[in-house]
């Protein structure tokens, strides 16, 4: 029915653009509402990533200490070889004598003369033993450590069953904390975002509800909230990602220094940026267009 | 030209608001509906709009059934009618000039058209001089008439009003069915529901009575 197409695009530009400008309020308002949901969002990504990474890192050093019958000390290439082939043995480090020395050496800096007069080396050689990841379970490292205590070179296996078991049941509870707090932040954030956003909808239902009386297409109605949602959502991405880096700054002199790693960022700049952008305006728009389509229909 | 065959209208869990109506209103023609508030005057404009459906019965419009309009072929409908609605329904925030060149903009006339038109329909509703005000800070009959001059300047083939002298002292009710009339005489068809009988008596066009939602005249 229309007389011309380009006028029609001209109109639908030009008044998304005017409307933009009146409700240059709403636009504020919902663009710091997504900002500082995706920002507590994020922060609650950050911390709960870099936890992960530091309790796995954790997990990482779950190893075994076998101590070595001194007789049996210049077998140690053997010996490696015998580790390695013991089901679940990711690696098998040898650790001489004299690095033993070296390394208590080294641990008791400022001290030394603890070890004055000790003249020949007490220390036992050793190999540290790191586990594969599928063996990291509190039963199978007992069972690696049973295996080798039976090899008659072996003087003596060492590791922490208590610490095991009470770090393999501590990642399980991070992980379900941190899924379970996820889903109800991720809920809260949804249901703000929305609300906010309908709540600006809502305050011009007349206005659509005129467009529609005199002949709007859908398009030409729905084509500002479109572009508002598009602006909601890119200013709220880059203003979540600001108050994220300033919110780091600001605390990051504050918090002592090995409490740092929660508050760095897990992944590149860029893709998070991307991320939060792309949220802003995925949300701005979807969240726009559910709320309109019950005003559309007069 | 409309007609309406045994169209019925009800609400879930109230009383019918159309019963069997069926009628004919040629092109060009001046037709006053009147009745009591609640005798179904405003559905039956609503349903000739496609706002509402009718639970029954037949609506054509110029040769086509609009029984169960699809939402994608509203628009179409709705620039082809002038709707004056009894609340006015102009948009607060937008000027005079802006209210009555929406109905055009929705359907791309050209700027420079806009304009040309906007202006003719204002001095011909004469609020020229307010083509820069927003519509509350105007009285009554001065924002019947801007929504008068949106649903004419697209020359539409039919205009619909609801009660539009209903809020209005007499000497302006009179200005406003004569615009009507003037617009009647070129063609276009007038479909006006009005409680007035003092209106009608004094222009005694055709007129139907609507009581219960039924035709009774």
């Amino acid at each position: 029915m229309s007389k011309s197409g380009s006028a029609d695009l001209v109109y639908i530009i030009g008044d998304a653009l005017r409307s933009l400008r009146e409700n240059a309020g709403t636009t504020v308002l919902t663009s710091f509402t997504l900002a500082f949901s995706l920002a507590i969002f994020s922060l609650f990504i950050f911390v709960i990533t870099n936890l992960n990474g530091v309790v796995e890192g954790w997990g990482e050093k779950t190893q075994l200490i076998v101590y070595v019958k001194d007789a049996s000390v210049g077998q140690a290439d053997s010996i490696r070889q015998a580790l390695a082939a013991i089901p679940g043995v990711k690696s098998a480090e040898f650790v001489s004598k004299e690095k033993a020395l070296a390394q208590l050496k080294e641990e008791l800096k400022g001290h030394d003369g603890i070890l004055d007069g000790v003249d020949a080396n007490p220390l036992p050689a050793s190999f540290e033993v790191r586990v594969r990841e599928e063996f990291k379970q509190p039963e199978q490292i007992a069972g690696i450590a049973g295996s080798i205590k039976a090899l008659d070179w072996a003087e003596e296996v060492q590791y922490s069953r208590e610490w095991v078991e009470k770090l393999s049941a501590f990642i399980r509870f991070i992980q379900l904390a941190a899924v379970a707090t996820g889903i109800f932040l991720g809920a809260a954030t949804l249901f703000i975002i929305s609300n906010t956003i309908r709540l600006g909808v809502y305050a011009r239902k007349d206005e659509i509800e005129i467009m529609k009386l005199v002949g709007a297409s859908d398009m030409y109605v729905k084509a500002p909230f479109v572009l508002e949602g598009l602006l909601q959502g890119l200013f709220g991405g880059l203003l979540a990602m600001f108050i994220l880096a300033l919110g780091r700054y600001a605390v990051l002199s504050e918090i002592p220094s090995y409490l740092r790693f929660a508050v760095e960022m897990p992944f590149s700049t860029a893709l998070f940026l991307a991320f939060l952008t792309g949220a802003g305006m995925l949300m701005g728009v979807a969240g726009s267009l559910i709320s309109m389509n019950r005003f559309l229909k007069v | 030209m409309i007609q309406m065959f045994h169209v019925s209208k009800s609400y879930e869990g109230g009383v019918p608001a159309l019963v069997d109506v069926t009628l004919k209103i040629p092109k060009g023609e001046f037709l006053f509906i009147t009745g009591p508030s609640g005798a179904g005057k405003s559905t039956l404009l609503k349903i000739m709009f496609g706002s509402e459906a009718p639970t029954e019965g037949q609506i054509i419009l110029d040769g086509r059934n609009y029984v169960r309009i699809p939402s994608s072929e509203l628009p179409a409908l709705r620039r082809r009618i002038g709707f004056v609605f009894q609340d006015f329904k102009l948009l607060p925030n937008k000027t005079v000039f802006e209210n009555v060149a929406l109905s055009l903009k929705v359907m791309g006339v050209a700027p420079s058209d806009v304009k040309r038109r906007v202006a003719r329909m204002l001095s011909y509703v004469k609020l020229q001089h307010r083509a820069n005000f927003k519509p509350l800070s105007l009285s009554g009959g001065e924002q019947q008439r801007v929504a008068i001059a949106r649903a004419l300047v697209k020359d539409p083939a039919i205009i619909l009003a609801d009660e539009p002298t209903g809020n209005l002292d007499p000497s302006l009710s009179v200005q406003i069915i004569e615009l009507f009339r003037e617009v009647s005489s070129r063609g276009t068809t007038v479909v006006v529901a009005t409680h007035d009988k003092m209106l009608i008596e004094k222009y005694g066009r055709r007129t139907v009575a609507l009581e219960g939602g039924r035709l009774i005249g």
